[in-house]
């Protein structure tokens, strides 16, 4: 059996493997109450790994994900007494344009998008404690009910969240595959020059994807700050490594072109019963990071493509 | 104009004439900027950040990058404090092991993260940052959320005991900024830093072992954090997680600010100086003239595109990821 051949099975696998052992541990985790909190839980940190998705799809990294979405908790928080609803359309403006500019420093300005995105995140996280105060925000608890309250409820015994999650992988599975931006998206990410030769504008498809990334962060922020019913520059911290754990483990390389926001879905589920299967073995919290950490090595070593780089720097 | 005022001197001199802008702008603003006071505060700030920013700046100049200083300044923060309260709490003690200990462990992260980059073959800024998050957790699990204290007055006389209105850590900071220039300049591992950076192809085509460089190359990263770390206690007297947080921030626009390029091959341990002090100068200087802090990070983050679209040339970049 060759391992090129399994390779595009793996992340699947990994989960179900995961979820069968955790299972024979603790057969309390199978019970579909607790699946169903655990799923609902993890979304807000899924559509952020949605967004990661699209710029790694390209070859690109997002790495102001986690500001954005910090800073939109703290719009979310500032703009609900005012303008409402249209507090959603802000903030999902406020992440398109920030990615927008990541992408645009990104291509236009020939910056490194490792780098582009870090000083993005670091003028995100400016605006954020420069609109904060620097202190942390808390949301009115009946404004919050009557606005977003949906976002957070429950029907028969499904938690609205997952809802949206759902309709936000459907939406981007979409546009991922129905569309000529999907398809230009893949051939950017599969082979820039080539894609640049058949004459796409790959300049507007990069820029696209990182606005994309950006956006779904500030829903990620949107919703975790309902979540939590607050906004600070910091409450979304500790959401990047997982972000990208999710990524890369549902077999979405760092070298782009293969891969999607269904591996995304497998990938952030890989991430969930990870997390709880530390809760069941009884490993401490402060060992998850350097857990995850691991995981990510062994994840990008095991996915990347190594044909398409021809010096690794 | 043309011919005098070319793109290579403009780039060349660029950080250097920004820093002097900086001081006399915040020196006209402010009058108490320019005092003895508040360049050795810009002292004490900087020494750290030079330190972690002198490590990266090999790495940049071979062309790759390392994001996980904040990790490795963490570990070896914590490593230090703990060998150092163990071993008696004083630098007149045994306990000044501490301080080669802290050293060989900056040395030992970076060797595993070159090698996890050049064995794994995985691209450096993805191997170091999740090297960095593996560092930041293991440094979590070794004090469990803890602050560890180092109170030694000869330890902390890094910062209290000042020669010519500078505490001690500027000079330790600037003897291994000398030494820098020394591995730069006179050693063999310092030119070749420069010939992976300009072409690996050539490097590798004239007999160099391109992979030993790199790994070298992180190991000596990873010793310059280990400085960074010990002056970053020595500055505050606490050991903890949050030791290394911000480093990687910092230190990357310093280096870029100071003028080596992001493709290698270019720049060096004093554009690295320039740059550290650019950063720390706009950091105090919009602190002194009374503009508050947190616009800080939204200035450096403008300011690093702006040097690295400034030290790209267009004509030899074809696209970027």
């Amino acid at each position: 059996m060759d391992f090129e051949r399994i390779k595009p099975h793996l992340p699947w696998i990994t989960l179900l493997a995961l979820v069968v052992i955790v299972g024979i541990a603790d057969a309390n985790f199978l019970r579909p109450q607790n699946l169903i909190a655990m799923a609902a839980d993890i979304v807000p940190l899924f559509i952020m790994a949605l967004g990661m998705t699209f710029a790694i799809y390209i070859g690109g990294i997002d790495l102001s994900a986690q500001s954005v979405a910090n800073m939109t908790t703290v719009v979310a928080t500032i703009a609900l007494p005012t303008y409402g609803v249209g507090t959603a359309l802000i903030c999902i403006l406020a992440g398109f344009v920030l990615g927008g500019l990541s992408g645009y420093v990104t291509t236009k300005l020939f910056v490194p998008s490792f780098i582009s995105t870090l000083a993005i995140g670091g003028i995100a996280f400016s605006t954020a404690q420069w609109l904060s105060g620097q202190r942390a925000l808390f949301m009115d608890a009946t404004l919050r009910d009557n606005t977003f309250g949906w976002m957070t409820g429950n029907t028969a015994g499904i938690p609205h969240e997952i809802f949206i999650g759902a309709f936000l992988v459907l939406a981007t599975y979409f546009l991922q595959s129905r569309t000529t931006f999907g398809r230009a998206l893949k051939a950017v990410g599969a082979g820039e020059p080539a894609a640049v030769a058949s004459g796409l504008n790959v300049t507007r498809i990069k820029i696209m994807a990182f606005a994309l990334s950006g956006l779904l962060a500030a829903i990620a922020g949107l919703l975790f700050s309902v979540k939590l019913s607050g906004g600070s520059p910091t409450l979304a911290n500790g959401f990047l490594l997982p972000a990208i754990v999710a990524v890369l483990v549902g077999g979405t390389p760092l070298t782009g072109g293969v891969g999607g926001v269904i591996n995304t879905l497998i990938g952030t589920l890989i991430v969930a019963v990870i997390r709880s299967s530390m809760l069941y073995f009884e490993i401490d919290a402060t060992k998850q990071q350097m857990v995850f950490g691991l995981v990510l090595i062994a994840a990008i070593a095991l996915t990347i493509d190594r044909t398409k780089l021809r010096v690794v720097k | 104009m043309g011919t005098v005022l070319t793109r290579e001197l403009l780039v060349k001199w660029a950080p250097l004439i920004v820093l002097i802008v900086l001081i006399l702008f915040f020196a006209a603003m402010e009058p108490r900027f320019f005092s003895m006071r508040n360049f050795a505060r810009i002292g004490i700030s900087s020494a750290p950040a030079l330190m972690v920013a002198i490590g990266v700046t090999f790495i940049i100049i071979m062309g790759s990058i390392d994001l996980s200083m904040e990790g490795t300044v963490s570990v070896c923060a914590v490593i230090f404090a703990f060998a150092f309260i163990a071993w008696g709490g004083t630098l007149a003690s045994v306990a000044w092991l501490a301080l080669p200990l802290a050293l060989v462990v900056g040395g030992i992260v970076g060797l595993i993260n070159g090698l996890v980059h050049v064995k794994l073959k995985i691209p450096s800024f993805m191997a170091s940052l999740a090297m960095g998050f593996v560092g930041t957790g293991f440094a979590l699990l070794l004090t469990g959320g803890d602050r560890i204290r180092v109170e030694d007055e000869l330890f902390r006389g890094l910062l209290t005991t000042r020669w010519f209105g500078f505490p001690i850590m500027c000079y330790v900071a600037v003897a291994f900024l000398l030494i820098a220039w020394f591995i730069q300049t006179r050693t063999t591992l310092g030119r070749n830093f420069y010939a992976v950076g300009g072409g690996e192809d050539l490097a590798h085509a004239s007999g160099l072992n391109v992979n030993r460089v790199r790994v070298m190359g992180f190991a000596l990263a990873g010793v310059f954090y280990a400085v960074g770390a010990l002056l970053a206690v020595g500055r505050i007297g606490i050991a903890e997680t949050a030791t290394g947080s911000n480093f990687m921030f910092v230190s990357i626009t310093s280096v870029v600010v100071g003028g080596t390029a992001l493709w290698g091959g270019i720049g060096g341990v004093w554009n690295t100086l320039i740059g550290v002090l650019i950063v720390n100068v706009i950091n105090n200087g919009m602190v002194v003239i009374g503009l508050p802090g947190y616009v800080q990070d939204g200035v450096l983050g403008a300011l690093v595109i702006a040097a690295v679209v400034l030290s790209t040339d267009r004509k030899s970049v074809t696209f970027v990821k």
